[in-house]
């Protein structure tokens, strides 16, 4: 059977598994969220198409975020490896894709004009950011430092943020972009986290937090690794050998 | 073995990195060398994201997604991704500036006979907003006023209200920063209020 090609179908997210718009005590979603109702729309090409070469815009290449030179000092904090495959929904893999990947420093603090006010320190050596492609199983690797938790600014109630890793995944269309967010297991500010939370169902939620690998696996002696998979919308309409899994 | 179920959106949060934003980013009629033009009326577009009670809307990421001159696709959905420009990828990304300022660069997208639907589709441009307080991202589609093609096209006749419709056409005007021999458009996006953009569930 001829090899698959890219999903060309991408239907509406299930509610449950996918974040509320509105969170209460996080102020800022109630005056950026549309009042009124989405739209319903057919999809068409425009939806079920994406950019196929995002690599020519953005350059990769960029997996290690802990020092800002291959031979330089590495930042502070914890060494983490972090691994995963990108999916589609019919489980096959996401080959060559663009993944943006940015957190917090080991101290809590971001390298961002927006968190200047923040009494936590910088970390010279802290690149903060990365860049990579999947390869031909979908796969992805990012070697960093564990991000520190953080007090959210001007936030009356004292909302921290648990240890968390921004991720941005692009998919093969326009309907599978999708930003999301990587949690630590077993942090205990997970179970308040307002972010994590505001996926209802707890499957979701646990779509959203890492698995720690044994020690032995690692490629260094004093990095800890995580897996972590992500899965994009889009499926084929059409039959063909599905993997076994 | 269960489907697997996509991962949760998140909100891309206050801290997306600047340098994420190369220059030529927000410039859809390059590719990689900006000697090698896209075909096409180059176009420019821009204009201020708002939140609610009409305050600028800073710090948001917007990206585009749009057909070539000739309404193709450089992707294997598109039968007549054979046809496609290959000095045009259709796809930007720009942050709003301070008073939540946007523009970007492109050129004109051909509509096309949407093999999915069997309608026709008027030329168009999809946008995606992100920022922080949005757990998932908004979209939206601009359309190119004068179009005859407009009103039948399936994705803005399901707007259905004329006056949140006209919130989805560009608006030709004068804008200083727009190169030379490009037809300028101004277009706010308004993401709550009497004249919110339309958005459309993703």
């Amino acid at each position: 059977m001829r090899a698959p090609g890219p999903p060309d179908q991408f239907s509406p997210y299930d509610a449950a598994t996918q974040p509320a718009a509105l969170v209460p005590d996080y102020k800022e979603t109630l005056t950026r969220n549309p009042a009124r109702a989405l739209v319903a729309r057919p999809a068409t090409l425009t939806e079920i198409t994406g950019p196929t070469h995002l690599a020519r815009k953005l350059p990769t290449g960029m997996h290690d975020l802990s020092r800002k030179n291959p031979d330089g000092p590495r930042a502070m904090g914890q060494h983490i490896l972090v691994r995963g495959r990108l999916l589609d929904e019919d489980g096959l893999p996401v080959r060559g894709s663009v993944i943006e990947l940015w957190h917090a420093n080991a101290a809590g603090r971001y390298l961002h004009p927006m968190d200047a006010q923040s009494p936590a320190p910088l970390d010279d050596n802290f690149l903060g950011s990365g860049r990579v492609l999947t390869d031909q199983e979908g796969r992805y690797e990012f070697v960093t430092v564990k991000p520190g938790a953080y007090p959210v600014p001007n936030h009356a109630e004292r909302w921290w943020r648990p240890p968390h890793i921004h991720i941005s995944v692009f998919g093969e269309g326009f309907m599978s972009r999708l930003v999301t967010q990587m949690f630590f297991p077993g942090d205990p500010l997970n179970e308040v986290d307002l972010i994590l939370n505001a996926v209802p169902d707890a499957k979701g939620r646990a779509r959203m937090v890492a698995r720690q690998t044994a020690m032995m696996d690692m490629p260094v002696l004093n990095m800890v690794g995580y897996e972590h998979d992500i899965v994009v919308r889009g499926e084929r309409s059409t039959p063909f050998e599905k993997p076994h899994a | 073995m269960s489907k697997p179920v996509p991962t949760p959106s998140a909100t891309v949060g206050p801290f997306f990195p600047p340098h994420y934003f190369g220059a030529g980013d927000n410039d859809l009629s390059f590719i990689d060398d900006a000697a090698q033009r896209a075909q096409g009326q180059r176009i420019y577009i821009a204009g201020r994201v708002y939140e609610a009670n009409r305050v600028p809307r800073w710090n948001t990421i917007l990206e585009l997604w749009q057909a070539d001159a000739n309404g193709c696709f450089a992707h294997p959905n598109d039968p007549r991704a054979a046809q496609a420009d290959p000095n045009f990828m259709g796809w930007g990304r720009r942050w709003t500036e301070n008073d939540g300022f946007f523009d970007f660069v492109s050129v004109k997208p051909g509509g096309y006979l949407d093999p999915l639907t069997g309608q026709m589709r008027a030329p168009h441009i999809n946008v995606s907003v992100m920022g922080s307080g949005l757990m998932r991202r908004l979209v939206t589609t601009l359309f190119f006023p004068g179009e005859p093609g407009n009103a039948a096209d399936p994705v803005f006749a399901a707007v259905g209200d004329p006056a949140a419709q006209a919130r989805l056409i560009l608006k030709p005007a004068k804008l200083e920063r727009a190169p030379a021999g490009a037809l300028a458009y101004a277009l706010d996006i308004v993401l709550q209020g009497e004249d919110e953009t339309p958005f459309f569930i993703d």
